[in-house]
């Protein structure tokens, strides 16, 4: 049986030729479609007339909530453009401050949402050395990802850990939700910074987010990954401990 | 009663559509994923179209677009796919998997999807 649109999936989508390493430009196109198409149908629900004072103060939160997101898209894709003439001040970063402060600012959202964000840490984690604007992004990046995943009422954990033979700490975004397919899996780990990539992570999601986050993790020397659960994944940033203690 | 199963992985804009569906007198139920969508269809909650995104979380729609034809209580349910990547389809080219109408929701307007439901099952 001839199979159009699964021929179109695969060669589109998964893969193949036409999207195998997408521009950042048409991947951002592609990522930004679907909250415009929201914001649309958003706008278009308030020129009715029997919309209540409540509904609108609802849909119009969730415009600023939606637009805030896909404006994160943007910056990032701009700021990614310029990684390489731009000059990232590396500094120690507490990374439960910052892990906080990410969760401070996405509240709102999650809350719309039906979510909760969590912060798991020590409480003195090891600073890490990285550019504080560029691990931010990269959170943000992963915890929008997540919010998108995991299932209402579910919470999402932002996770530090110290890699202690490798002189790396690991902040990871665990959510719960689908699991990764071990296909999905193998093409994650093969082409995670190489380009944007048309499968990744998850099916419908053009892979941008992760490119970008790979990329601004290698400006800071770290890297970025991803491990696979029953119920969900963890994507994690791992960047280097500070070695300010050894000149105690 | 009409029933219409949506499937749309985007919480927010289900809640739209449900809305002006619920509005114009359907039976309006609501999944976010295919695997929850076959779940229904299997405890006996057949409706009477769908109207289905294509890049959902998990299994994309066409997963279960080819479910949906693998069996006789299913084959025939008219498919409405609401997406925003509509001009990568033509709806002759879908036509065998029963997707009947292709809604493009990067510029539809809320009561497009009533139209499309209502011309599919009439």
């Amino acid at each position: 049986m001839h199979e159009p649109a699964r021929e179109w999936y695969t060669r589109d989508m998964s893969g193949g030729d036409t999207y195998d390493a997408l521009s950042p430009v048409v991947a951002a196109a592609h990522e930004l479609k679907a909250p415009l198409a929201l914001v649309r149908q958003m706008a278009l629900r308030l020129a009715d007339k029997d919309v209540s004072e409540t509904e609108r103060d609802r849909i119009l939160h969730q415009m600023t909530l939606t637009t805030e997101r896909a404006l994160r898209v943007t910056s990032n894709v701009t700021k990614a453009a310029r990684l390489e003439d731009a000059f990232f001040e590396l500094e120690p970063v507490n990374p439960g401050q910052l892990c906080r402060d990410v969760m401070s600012e996405l509240a709102p959202l999650f809350a719309a949402h039906g979510r909760s964000m969590s912060v798991k840490d020590r409480r003195h984690p090891l600073l890490l050395v990285a550019n504080r604007d560029l691990l931010r992004r990269i959170l943000l990046s992963f915890s929008d990802n997540a919010l998108h995943y995991s299932e209402p009422g579910s919470a999402v954990h932002l996770q530090i850990q110290a890699l202690k033979e490798s002189g790396m700490v690991r902040i990871g975004v665990r959510d719960y939700g689908p699991a990764l397919s071990s296909d999905m899996w193998r093409q994650l780990q093969k082409k995670l910074s190489v380009a944007p990539q048309a499968i990744h992570a998850r099916p419908e999601s053009s892979g941008l987010g992760l490119y970008i986050a790979s990329q601004f993790a290698q400006t800071m020397n770290g890297r970025v990954g991803v491990v696979r659960h029953r119920d969900g994944a963890t994507f994690y940033v791992e960047l280097h401990a500070s070695q300010q203690l050894s000149f105690l | 009663m009409t029933k219409v199963l949506l499937i749309e992985d985007d919480a927010w804009l289900a809640e739209l559509q449900m809305g002006v569906l619920a509005g114009e007198g359907y039976k309006v139920s609501h999944v976010k994923n295919a695997l929850d969508a076959m779940a229904r269809i299997e405890a006996g909650q057949l409706p009477d179209v769908m109207v289905l995104d294509v890049l959902l979380t998990g299994s994309t729609a066409f997963a279960l677009l080819h479910e949906l034809r693998s069996y006789p209580d299913t084959e025939a349910i008219p498919i409405i796919l609401c997406t925003t990547i509509a001009e990568h389809f033509s709806s002759s080219a879908l036509k065998e998997y029963g997707v009947r109408r292709i809604v493009d929701k990067t510029t539809m307007h809320p009561n497009d999807v009533v139209a499309a439901i209502k011309a599919v099952t009439a």
